[in-house]
């Protein structure tokens, strides 16, 4: 009946590295790479195209979503709904998404049927069949989308925060997948045109992970070898600019808790100071007992959860205090985590320091244990134009972090005067006590 | 894919004096260990005035213990590089962290830790803050969300509010509020103890240090009688159609439909998951086929299956409307494919689609460390034998068309649904 009172050691883990994917160039300038990873039997592969939604015409936001939610509506050798059922045969799920700086697509497929995925993967971006009336479908289909997606208080905060940090020449300022208005005006033709001009193997990369037999690459060139490239098609990738603050109120009239975004327009990985803002985020707002969930959930009980959230884009990102309270405490919740966002006098300690680069350094082998991991990690370091030695360098990169460059990051790029406030939820009941805590929110459609 | 037989996740099991169970499957390719804890105590355990209980326990599980202050668990493995959280469902309360191997003393250690102490150092502001916690998670992921409400009303429509599949995990702010300390602590001892627990350890150890390393942690802590489940009964499928009609504020109208299923993973219960997979399961689903592809009348459709171990499991199938039209013609479209399936079974192309997928989804699931210790847990709680999760996809391919059909004509009948409405707030 004897315990042992006394806490167990903890050893250093191991040096753990990024694998390094092999790779491959076509003829056609599409880049193949791929990792072998013992034990996986799923395959993940993922087909990322230098397609950034700046590409699209202004008025028909949204055809690139369109295009690659039709791309699996039937190709020249399996039309129509044959080719969904020949995905689903060999067990393969096939999925897609058109990102701001490229779309992609995702293939999961056992490890054994993954020629047969790579020759339907291929099908899909080369042949595909793009039917009007598939095109007339998912365009009511995205309209609808529209609709759930304003109806969700978190996803309409996001949407808003975007708006009020990004001016609105910038395509990165709106909804990826388009507005109703800008959607309901793309046709058939745009998307043919889409697809011809930015699914292309130039700037496109194969990425192939899992327990691999060696035989990928040629069976990837097989495929795709003799795909050519269109005779057009440039473009360059916009590089968004910080908009003046907004402190907006979006009305959801009765709704029992509010959304809310703080923080400012951010920097990308090719930053200099990415690995500084990386730890002071996990400090403020990452980690169980980050400053951010320490007072608001686990002291006041206000929320399920505050995190500071730090998304990067290809150029610049977005830095955001992110969180759901109940109505009667937004506003008191909005000045807490302003206040802790204030470092003056409260820099980020040794410790912080320390739990921050262990916590990322630490939490990497899981995160990238699978298959679908590995890909994933690296489609989206391709589709934002950063090299896969990254991944490593930012390992290395984080030991050099210390409390003064970490305080320093937050300091520069969330200074108090910068912020942007997005609140979703009863309008009547936040305006006042919002206004009254020192917050010019002004009604925002 | 390896074929079916060639699954060999290496299980090792013991039971320490005390009771708990402890099974050790390694695998040394990545230098972490997946530490998973399943207490067999869900919401089904919860008794009238005590509904959401168990998940309210979930998160007071991270409020400190006799050597851990409050928030030190997850905070203390987080730093050293741990993934670590916990859920709560029907059935059980899991924890789990994932962490380098180097740390897994601690963490076995800490989890030891309040499983022997919590009850006493558990604190009314504690108490009183994790309320709060708990009713704003309910707020946000159940109330301020559209169809947020949508599992609460199909399991109190399939299985009345006094069975202990009638409300769901999150349970009731009025049962929440009404938690005392006390009533917490006596929740606790009866269902807090190594005789009630499966410990999973996953990762780049050798069984012989399983074993001792789990003995080290737990092996002092006491056992006392085990508790007795008394067999749940069985309920039968609906023998009429039980309804419901919600009016609120949902960008559309929407339809779910729900059944009464068999145990979960009997025969009877995995052709009834083949089948709703078929009915609804991906883009090639008669569901999506027919309402979202051919006649247009939804924006989405979807079903799937629901196991539970406490006699009868159910399966949901659910359409939603195009934005301003009522969901009248999408559900009569649903109500004949439903029918069409009851009559007549999947196609053998189909029931092979369904087995496909759901074999790359099982493998997936087995694919990380911390999603294939919490099967472990999963088959060495509930049905006793963690050695299923290598002969699952066997047992599920074996299931012939015929079976299938069975299960759809026994099951899933449309006069054996519930069904419940929602309606655009004008």
């Amino acid at each position: 009946m004897r315990r042992s009172d006394r806490r167990p050691e903890v050893k250093t883990p191991p040096r753990w590295r990024f694998p390094d994917p092999t790779r491959l160039w076509l003829d056609n300038g599409m880049q193949l790479m791929a990792c072998h990873r013992e034990g996986q039997h799923v395959a993940a592969v993922s087909l990322v195209f230098d397609a950034p939604l700046n590409a699209e015409p202004v008025d028909v936001e949204g055809v690139a979503t369109i295009t690659q939610r039709c791309l699996d509506e039937g190709t020249a050798t399996h039309p129509g709904p044959s080719f969904a059922e020949a995905l689903e045969d060999i067990g393969a799920l096939l999925s897609g998404s058109a990102g701001y700086s490229g779309s992609e697509l995702t293939l999961e497929v056992p490890a054994d049927r993954l020629d047969e995925g790579l020759a339907l993967l291929a099908e899909v971006v080369r042949e595909p069949e793009l039917r009007p009336d598939d095109v007339a479908r998912h365009r009511t289909l995205r309209l609808a989308e529209i609709d759930q997606l304003l109806a969700n208080s978190a996803h309409r905060a996001s949407v808003a925060f975007r708006a009020a940090t990004i001016p609105g020449r910038y395509r990165a300022a709106r909804m990826v997948g388009g507005t109703a208005q800008s959607v309901a005006a793309i046709t058939h033709a745009d998307v043919v045109s889409f697809h011809e001009r930015h699914y292309r193997p130039d700037g496109a990369t194969l990425i192939i992970s899992g327990d691999l037999s060696g035989r990928e690459f040629g069976r990837a060139a097989a495929v795709f070898g003799d795909w050519t490239n269109p005779p057009e098609g440039y473009f360059t990738h916009e590089v968004p600019q910080q908009r003046s603050p907004r402190c907006w109120l979006i009305d959801r009239p009765g709704a029992v808790q509010a959304d809310v975004r703080l923080g400012s327009f951010g920097i990308d990985r090719g930053d200099p100071r990415w690995a500084d803002l990386q730890v002071a985020t996990h400090a403020l707002g990452g980690a169980f007992l980050s400053r951010l969930n320490r007072v608001l959930r686990e002291e006041k009980g206000f929320t399920y959860g505050a995190h500071l959230v730090n998304t990067p884009m290809r150029d610049g990102g977005l830095i955001s205090v992110q969180g759901s309270f109940r109505t009667e405490v937004v506003a008191e919740a909005a000045s807490l985590a302003r206040d802790i966002l204030d470092l003056t006098g409260k820099p980020i300690t040794t410790v912080e320091v320390a739990d921050a680069v262990s916590f990322t350094n630490g939490v990497a082998p899981l995160r990238y244990s699978t298959a679908q991991g590995v890909t994933d990690r690296i489609a989206a370091l391709v589709r934002d134009g950063v090299n896969v030695e990254f991944v490593n360098a930012n390992f290395q990169a984080l030991t050099l972090v210390t409390p003064d460059s970490a305080t320093q990051s937050i300091l520069e790029l969330l200074p108090l005067d910068g912020l942007s406030l997005v609140v979703v939820g009863d309008a009547a009941a936040l305006q006042g006590p919002l206004q009254a805590e020192g917050w010019p929110v002004v009604l925002h459609d | 894919m390896p074929s079916s037989d060639r699954l060999t996740y290496p299980i090792h099991q013991r039971t320490l004096g005390n009771g708990l169970r402890v099974v050790v499957s390694p695998d040394h390719s990545v230098p972490l260990a997946a530490v998973n804890l399943w207490y067999d105590v869900g919401s089904r355990d919860e008794r009238p005035g005590e509904y959401g209980w168990a998940h309210l326990f979930e998160h007071l599980m991270f409020s400190g213990s006799a050597h851990v202050a409050t928030g030190e668990h997850l905070n203390t493995l987080q730093a050293l590089g741990g993934a670590v959280n916990a859920t709560t469902w029907f059935d059980r309360t899991n924890y789990f962290e994932t962490l380098p191997v180097g740390a897994l003393e601690l963490a076995l250690w800490m989890e030891a830790d309040r499983l022997a102490t919590l009850p006493d150092h558990l604190t009314e502001t504690s108490m009183e803050t994790q309320r709060e916690v708990v009713k704003e998670e309910k707020r946000q992921r159940y109330d301020n969300v559209p169809y947020g409400d949508a599992m609460v009303n199909v399991v109190e429509l399939l299985f009345g509010v006094d069975h202990p599949y009638g409300h769901t995990t999150i349970g009731s702010m009025a049962d929440i509020d009404a938690a005392t300390v006390e009533r917490a602590a006596t929740f606790f001892r009866n269902h807090y103890r190594p005789d009630n627990a499966v410990l999973t350890l996953v990762g780049d150890i050798t069984p012989k240090e399983g074993f001792k390393r789990a003995e080290k942690a737990f092996g002092h802590l006491p056992s006392w009688n085990r508790r007795v489940r008394p067999a749940a009964e069985p309920l039968p499928p609906l023998t009429e159609v039980v309804s419901r009609q919600i009016s609120g504020r949902v960008p559309a109208a929407a339809t779910y439909f729900a059944w009464r299923l068999p145990v979960r993973d009997t025969a009877a219960f995995d052709a009834c998951d083949l089948a709703l997979a078929v009915l609804g399961g991906g883009q090639t689903s008669r569901l999506h086929q027919e309402l979202v592809r051919n006649r247009q009348v939804a924006t989405g459709a979807g079903a799937s299956a629901l196991g539970l171990i406490g006699g009868t499991s159910f399966g949901i199938a659910q359409v939603r409307a195009l934005p301003g039209q009522d969901a009248a013609e999408a559900t009569a479209a649903a109500l004949a494919e439903i029918d069409r399936l009851a009559a007549g079974g999947p196609t053998d192309a189909e029931l092979a689609r369904a087995k496909a997928q759901h074999a790359r989804e099982w493998l997936t699931e087995l694919a990380r460390f911390d999603s294939r210790a919490d099967l472990i847990g999963t088959y060495a709680t509930l049905h006793g034998d963690p050695e299923r999760i290598n002969r699952r996809l066997e047992e599920v391919d074996g299931l012939t068309t015929e079976r299938v059909a069975e299960a759809c004509r026994d099951f899933l009948r449309s006069d054996q649904r519930a069904q419940l409405d929602y309606r655009q707030e004008a």
